[in-house]
C-alpha cells in the first residue's frame, strides 16, 4: 500500500494549484456577480490545453490517469465551480461518447475543436419528468431512411445555450425503458434545433444552463452513437462512476476554497484580544474539517486509482461523491460561521460557497436516489 | 542565442517562517516553490530564444526538492535543465554559492546569463553579480528591460535608480539580474507541464564542476551566520480618548516620547 501521490501527479497537482491562482481565482467573484460565461477566462485558459486532460495525446489531450483528472477537477472548482462547471462539461460528458463511438469526421469537427476551446460541447440527460429517473426519458429518436429525426425538450442542461453540438439521450423504444435510450450527436445550426430558456441560478454563476428544444431535428444515422440501439445505458454505465467521482472531487474543490478563506480569516479576525484562530471552538471547526476534506479525498482518490486499475467500483465511487459533497455542506456551513455576521455579506467568499455547495447534491444524482441505491446494492435482493 | 537561467527553490511568500528558539536557523512552513524574481529570467530567456532560436538551460543549486523548479522551468518551455544537489555543496554563502553555479554555467555555451534579482528567502541580491565575476563577464542588476542584438554580441538594458531609469549597454557574453516589471511570466501549458514531468534532470557533482570540496558548500563560504533573530512583534493598537484638544495634545506626546517620530 503507498498513500503518496507519484512524483509526476504531485508536480501536476503543484502546477494547476498555480495556475488556478493566477487564472481563475481573481475572476471569482466578478464571475459569480454578472453570472455571465466568461469568454475571456474560457480562451485564455483553453489556450493552456488542460481540456484535452482526459483524451490521447492524437487528440491534442494528455492522457492523464484518473487521479491526475481528480486533481484537476478538484484544484479548478476552488477557482470557481461557475467556470469549472463549462469547462468539466465540455471535457468529459459533452465529448466522451463522441471520442468513443463518433467518426474521424465528428472527432475533427467535435472533439478537437472541443479540445482546443474553439467549440463548447453538452450532453443532455435531463427533461422536466426525468432527472435521476432517465427511464422516464420522452426526447425521441425515430429510424427515418438514412437518418434519425429527434424530438423533444431538454432542460438544466450545463452549455446548452452556448453550445456548438450536443450528445442528446433521447429513446428509440419508449416501452423499453431504459434499454430504449441512446446517444445522438446534434450540431448547432441543424435544422430544428435551438435552445429556450436560460435558468438562472443561485450558484454555480456563470455556467450557461438552460433548455434545448428538438422539433423535427434530422441528423445523419451515423450520429447515432454507438455500435448498436438500444446500448446507451450500457456505454453511460462506462464512464458513470467517473461521473460520480469527478461531482466529489468538484465538492471537495468548493470545501477547499471556503476552507481555505476560513482558515486565513481565523488567522487574523480579532475577537476579545486575540485572533479567533486561538479559541477552542474555532479550532475544532478546522481540526474538523480538515479531518473531514482529508477523508473525502481519500475516497475520491481511492476510487480513481480503482478506475484506472479497471477495478469495479460502483459502490466507492457513489460513496466518495455523496460523502465529499456532504463534507462540502458543512464546511461552506462552517466557513460562514467563522465568518460571524460578516459571512453574510455578499462583499466575503462565504456566501458564494455556501449557494455554490448546495450545486453538487443534485448534479451526478440526488443522493436520496443514490442513497437508496448503494444501500440496495450493500443489503442485496432480500 | 544559448542562454543559461539560474533559479532557486525557495519558501512560497505566504509560508509561515519561524526562528529556531535558539537562534540557529529557521523553520519554513512545507510551501515552496520558484523564486518569483527567477520566473521573471525564465521568462525572458523564453521570449529571447522565440526571437533569436538558441536553447535555454536551468540551473538549480540545493537540495534534491529543487528538481521542482527545475520542472516548472521546463513546463514553462526551457530545454533543458541542471541540478546541483551534491551534499558538499549545499549550506554555502553566496560565494560558495556561486562559486559552483559559476562553474556549472561554464560546462555549456552561454551568450547570456539570466537570474533574479535576488532570492526571497535570504534576499542578499549577490549571487548573480558574483557568478558574473567567476566567468569574468559584465553584469547588470534589476533590469527591467532586456534587447540583444545577437549580430552585434551586445545587449542594450534599462535598470531602475532611485525611480528613475539608467541605460546601459554590454557586450555578450553578460550576466543580467531581473527586476519586477521586466515581463508577465507565463503560465505553463498542459504539453509543457506533461514534458516537465517525463523530464529526466542532469545532475552534476562536484567531480564534473572541477572543484574540491573545500572550495564550496559550508566548507568553501567565508561567511558565517551568527544568528537569527525574529522580527519584533507588533505592539498593540494605542486608542486615545477624551475630547479633540486633549487627544492632540496626548498624541503628539506619545509621537515624542513613545513613537519618537517628532
Amino acid at each position: 500500500m503507498d498513500f503518496r501521490l507519484t512524483e509526476e501527479q504531485e508536480f501536476f497537482r503543484k502546477t494547476i494549484a498555480e495556475t488556478v491562482d493566477r487564472l481563475i481565482v481573481p475572476k471569482a467573484e466578478e464571475i459569480d456577480e454578472k453570472d455571465e460565461f466568461p469568454w475571456d477566462l474560457w480562451r485564455e485558459f483553453a489556450k493552456l490545453g488542460y481540456m484535452g486532460l482526459r483524451y490521447p495525446e492524437e487528440y491534442g489531450g494528455m492522457g492523464a490517469d484518473k487521479v491526475t483528472c481528480m486533481i484537476f477537477y478538484e484544484e479548478i472548482t476552488r477557482g470557481s465551480v461557475g467556470f469549472a462547471q463549462s469547462v468539466i462539461m465540455n471535457m468529459l460528458m459533452g465529448t466522451h461518447f463522441i471520442y468513443r463511438f463518433g467518426t474521424d469526421e465528428m472527432k475533427q469537427r467535435c472533439l478537437i475543436p472541443a479540445i482546443r476551446g474553439e467549440k463548447i460541447g453538452t450532453i443532455c440527460f435531463t427533461e422536466d419528468q426525468s432527472g435521476s429517473d432517465l427511464a422516464a426519458t420522452r426526447t425521441t429518436a425515430v429510424r427515418d431512411g438514412d437518418h434519425w429525426v429527434i424530438n423533444g425538450t431538454k432542460q438544466w442542461i450545463t452549455n446548452g445555450p452556448i453550445c456548438d453540438f450536443a450528445t442528446v439521450v433521447a429513446t428509440t423504444d419508449p416501452s423499453k425503458g431504459l434499454k430504449g435510450l441512446n446517444f445522438f450527436l446534434v450540431e448547432k445550426g441543424t435544422p430544428g434545433f435551438s435552445h429556450g430558456q436560460v435558468i438562472k441560478k443561485m450558484g454555480c454563476r456563470g455556467t450557461i444552463t438552460g433548455e434545448l428544444i428538438f422539433e423535427d431535428v434530422r441528423i445523419p444515422a451515423e450520429n447515432l452513437l454507438g455500435e448498436e440501439v438500444g446500448k446507451g445505458v450500457q456505454y453511460l454505465g462506462e464512464i458513470l462512476d467517473e461521473i460520480r467521482v469527478m461531482t466529489g472531487a468538484m465538492a471537495l474543490g468548493i470545501a477547499r476554497a471556503a476552507f481555505d478563506e476560513a482558515l486565513e480569516y481565523a488567522r487574523k479576525r480579532v475577537a476579545f484580544g486575540n485572533p479567533i484562530g486561538r479559541y477552542q471552538l474555532i479550532r475544532a471547526k478546522f481540526a474538523d474539517m480538515a479531518t473531514e476534506m482529508d477523508a473525502a479525498r481519500l475516497l475520491i482518490w481511492r476510487a480513481a486509482w480503482m478506475i484506472d486499475q479497471g477495478i469495479p467500483c460502483t459502490k466507492e465511487a457513489i460513496m466518495a461523491k455523496m460523502f465529499a459533497t456532504e463534507v462540502c455542506q458543512k464546511v461552506v456551513d462552517e466557513a460562514t460561521r467563522i465568518y460571524g455576521a460578516n459571512g453574510m455579506a455578499l462583499e466575503y467568499a462565504p456566501q458564494r460557497h455556501f449557494r455554490d455547495a448546495r450545486f453538487l447534491l443534485y448534479g451526478g444524482g440526488t443522493h436520496e436516489v443514490l442513497r437508496d441505491y448503494l444501500g440496495r446494492l450493500i443489503i442485496g435482493k432480500v | 542565442m544559448e542562454i543559461v537561467v539560474l533559479v532557486k527553490r525557495v519558501p512560497d511568500s505566504e509560508a509561515q517562517v519561524q526562528v529556531k528558539p535558539d537562534g540557529s536557523g529557521v523553520t519554513v512552513e512545507e510551501r515552496y516553490g520558484m523564486n518569483f524574481f527567477d520566473s521573471l529570467a525564465v521568462e525572458e530567456a523564453l521570449r529571447i530564444k522565440e526571437k533569436f532560436g538558441g536553447r535555454v538551460t536551468a540551473i538549480s543549486l540545493g537540495p534534491s526538492q529543487s528538481v521542482e523548479v527545475l520542472r516548472t522551468a521546463i513546463a514553462m518551455g526551457v530545454d533543458d535543465a541542471i541540478l546541483l544537489e551534491e551534499e558538499a555543496l549545499l549550506g554555502g554563502d553566496e560565494y560558495a554559492t556561486a562559486r559552483a553555479l559559476a562553474a556549472a554555467v561554464k560546462t555549456l555555451p552561454y551568450d547570456l546569463v539570466l537570474c533574479g534579482r535576488e532570492a526571497f528567502d535570504d534576499s542578499s541580491g549577490v549571487v548573480g553579480p558574483v557568478v558574473a565575476q567567476f566567468l569574468g563577464i559584465p553584469s547588470v542588476t534589476m533590469v527591467t528591460k532586456v534587447e540583444v542584438e545577437p549580430e552585434q554580441r551586445k545587449v542594450k538594458v534599462e535598470r531602475e535608480a532611485e525611480g528613475g531609469r539608467e541605460l546601459i549597454e554590454a557586450p555578450l557574453p553578460a550576466l543580467l539580474t531581473a527586476q519586477k516589471g521586466l515581463n508577465e511570466p507565463r503560465v505553463p501549458p498542459v504539453m509543457g507541464v506533461v514534458k516537465a514531468m517525463k523530464a529526466q534532470i542532469k545532475k552534476l557533482d562536484l567531480g564534473s564542476l572541477g572543484l574540491g570540496p573545500e572550495e564550496v558548500g559550508q566548507k568553501g563560504a567565508k561567511l558565517e551566520v551568527l544568528r537569527y533573530i525574529e522580527p519584533p512583534k507588533r505592539r498593540a493598537v494605542k486608542y486615545i480618548k477624551g475630547e479633540p484638544p486633549e487627544m492632540v495634545k496626548e498624541l503628539i506626546e506619545l509621537l515624542k516620547t513613545e513613537a519618537k517620530a517628532l
